[in-house]
């Protein structure tokens, strides 16, 4: 009996120690994607530029590149990046299907919805856009998904995930086709901007766009770590949740207001990233398996690293020109998840 | 005394109605199964006595508390429910999914206190699973698996334990392994039992009291004794039975069975 104790003890350290060992590598790519970033880009700053520029040193070109271009784009691709797989983490846990993720909810496709509409009143260069787009981005997420909540509920039987699935499917689909119903309409600058911010450009990289993203983060990320043991009931199934102890359907509207919310916020400035919300909680869930108290963290780092190195990538490979962020996270997601889904099939 | 009470209940899938207002009251301290053909409303009963569905009216009791009338934190450190053939999320330990038994007796991020974790030993060890603690429940066997599921519930320390058929798509020996593991609860931890099953002779040879439904209502209910007879078996599964004791548990078992001549399986003349 004492041996078996050991033997126990002994797997926990083992398990606990591995935990920390993929923070720590976590956090040191996430460092290291971020500094090579700083490096990269249409004008090359050296790595000792950089540092000098960093530190105060810099000439007004080097000061512009940096604290103006770069470091503010830098920061928002972490942030999405962490904040749509965080926000991906909990769409698959609540809806128990490994494949589900923020676009799911109609997060992307109403906010490209209200982005069409508003391009196609104001037009794509007026002043105003700038600032009230994420807004108004973040407006259509919110009214999709909770139309898309409001029809795939029913009052005997609550939210069926399944149903929550299909009802996100079909919403998805009509709100696409409006869209390309509307694009029709645009004159070439309007497409131009459209066409950019569906292929995820990040075309928000000012400090402004830092700003109104923060808070959101500063609010929603420790909540929904709080809530992590919740997530954890109900991914065991609406029934062994109710039988735990959990008011399930009330946490279920909350974790998913607080995803949308999250999501949603993060693809008002990005632009429409998609299958960081799908990979980062496969690869986290490899690494750490499905509990969210490691699993959310874990996830949310590899996230914000997917993001910010496929941003430096997108910079880079075909310089003088460059290439939207969402289309190189996809990539690079898109093989990994073929990978899995070939493996799944043995 | 009655662990589990219900008046007047009333449960609906939509416009279909599958209980209509049930009176029925299930001893404290005993095991109980729940017997009856497919549809018969059995599960659906369980469910609502639960709280996992929402009965259209009626009452439900717990020791003689409104169930609904209590806050459902409240209710699970009463009562466990566990459903036919959970899920447990790929990956996740044996030890992980028995100590998520501790939910309702948590506050905050839930870290697990040393009291958590002697009852977590606990429920392992009753249920024969020490050795498996670090153990992926994906990689268990059925029987297993069932028995981490029991032992979550143990470890949600409730003195009522509702299970809907715990046998399902388990062997002869993993079901009898499973039902020996819920007597013994029963007897050694006095916790009161209340099971759905599908098989008869099981049934009547683990349970001290039964209840036999058909068409949501109750047929009959008392000890196997008066439960399994060849009328009640006639008028609950529309089944000519012939009753004998079991030699080795003096149990009443079902031995030979036919469909009524004369009747289809609803029960009507043909």
């Amino acid at each position: 009996m004492t041996d078996q104790y050991k033997k126990i003890e002994a797997y926990k350290r083992k398990i606990a120690l591995r935990n920390t060992t993929i923070i720590i590598s976590c956090a040191a790519l996430l460092i290291i994607s971020f500094i090579i970033s700083m490096n990269t880009g249409y004008s090359r700053l050296s790595p000792l530029d950089t540092l000098r520029t960093l530190f105060g040193g810099g000439t007004d070109k080097e000061n512009l590149i940096l604290f103006d271009f770069r470091l503010p784009r830098i920061v928002i691709s972490i942030l999405v990046g962490g904040g749509l797989a965080l926000s991906g983490c909990m769409i698959q846990g609540i809806s128990q299907n490994a494949l589900a993720d923020p676009g799911l909810l109609g997060i992307n496709a109403g906010a490209g919805l209200m982005v069409i509409l508003y391009v196609l009143f104001f037009g794509a260069q007026s002043f105003l856009s700038i600032f009230t787009l994420p807004f108004l981005a973040l407006f259509g997420a919110g009214v999709t998904a909770v139309l898309i909540y409001i029809l795939a509920f029913k009052k005997e039987e609550g939210l069926a995930p399944m149903r929550l699935i299909l009802t996100g499917v079909a919403v998805q689909a009509g709100i696409s086709a409006l869209t390309t119903v509307l694009v029709v309409k645009l004159d070439d600058s309007q497409f131009d901007f459209v066409a950019a911010w569906q292929a995820g450009s990040i075309w928000g990289s000012n400090w402004k766009f830092v700003l109104t993203l923060l808070p959101w983060l500063i609010l929603l990320i420790p909540y929904i770590l709080f809530k992590s043991r919740v997530l954890d009931v109900l991914s065991l199934g609406d029934e062994v949740a109710y039988s735990l102890g959990a008011s399930v359907e009330r946490e279920r509207r909350r974790l998913l207001a607080g995803a949308v919310a999250l999501a949603a916020s993060c693809v008002a400035v990005s632009g429409s990233i998609s299958f960081v919300g799908l990979i980062a909680p496969h690869l986290a869930r490899r690494l750490v398996g499905p509990r969210h108290r490691i699993l959310l963290p874990i996830c949310t780092l590899i996230g914000a690293v997917l993001v910010s190195a496929a941003d430096t990538i997108a910079r880079v490979i075909v310089q003088p020109s460059e290439i939207p962020t969402g289309i190189m996270v996809a990539i690079i997601g898109a093989p990994y998840f073929l990978y899995l889904l070939a493996r799944n099939k043995q | 005394m009655n662990s589990i009470a219900t008046e007047n209940l009333v449960v609906a899938y939509e416009d279909n109605l599958v209980v209509d207002n049930l009176d029925m009251q299930l001893p404290q301290g005993k095991v109980t199964a729940i017997i009856g053909p497919n549809g018969c409303g059995k599960s659906t009963v369980l469910k609502a006595v639960g709280r996992i569905l929402k009965p259209k009216n009626g009452m439900v009791y717990l020791n003689g508390d409104d169930i609904y009338h209590l806050s459902t934190r409240e209710v699970a450190q009463k009562m466990a429910i566990l459903p036919q053939s959970p899920q447990a999320p790929a990956g996740l330990t044996v030890g992980e999914l028995v100590a998520y038994g501790r939910f309702p007796h948590q506050r905050g991020f839930g870290k697990l206190k040393n009291e958590d974790k002697s009852i977590i030993a606990w429920a392992l060890k009753v249920t024969k699973l020490t050795e498996l603690e670090t153990t992926a429940v994906d990689n268990l066997s059925g029987g297993q698996r069932q028995r981490v599921w029991i032992a979550m519930a143990l470890a949600q320390q409730t003195d009522l334990i509702l299970l809907d058929e715990p046998t399902t798509y388990l062997d002869l020996s993993y079901q009898l392994e499973v039902l020996e593991l819920l007597y013994r609860l029963n007897r050694e931890q006095s916790c009161t039992i209340v099971m759905v099953l599908h098989d008869l002779n099981l049934a009547a040879r683990f349970a001290d009291y039964m209840v036999a439904i058909r068409g949501g209502d109750i047929i009959c209910h008392g000890s196997p004794e008066e439960v399994m007879t060849a009328t009640v078996l006639r008028e609950t599964f529309h089944i000519d039975a012939e009753i004998v004791r079991e030699p080795r548990t003096g149990r009443p078992t079902c031995i030979s069975y036919d469909l009524i001549k004369g009747r289809n399986i609803m029960g009507e003349q043909v």
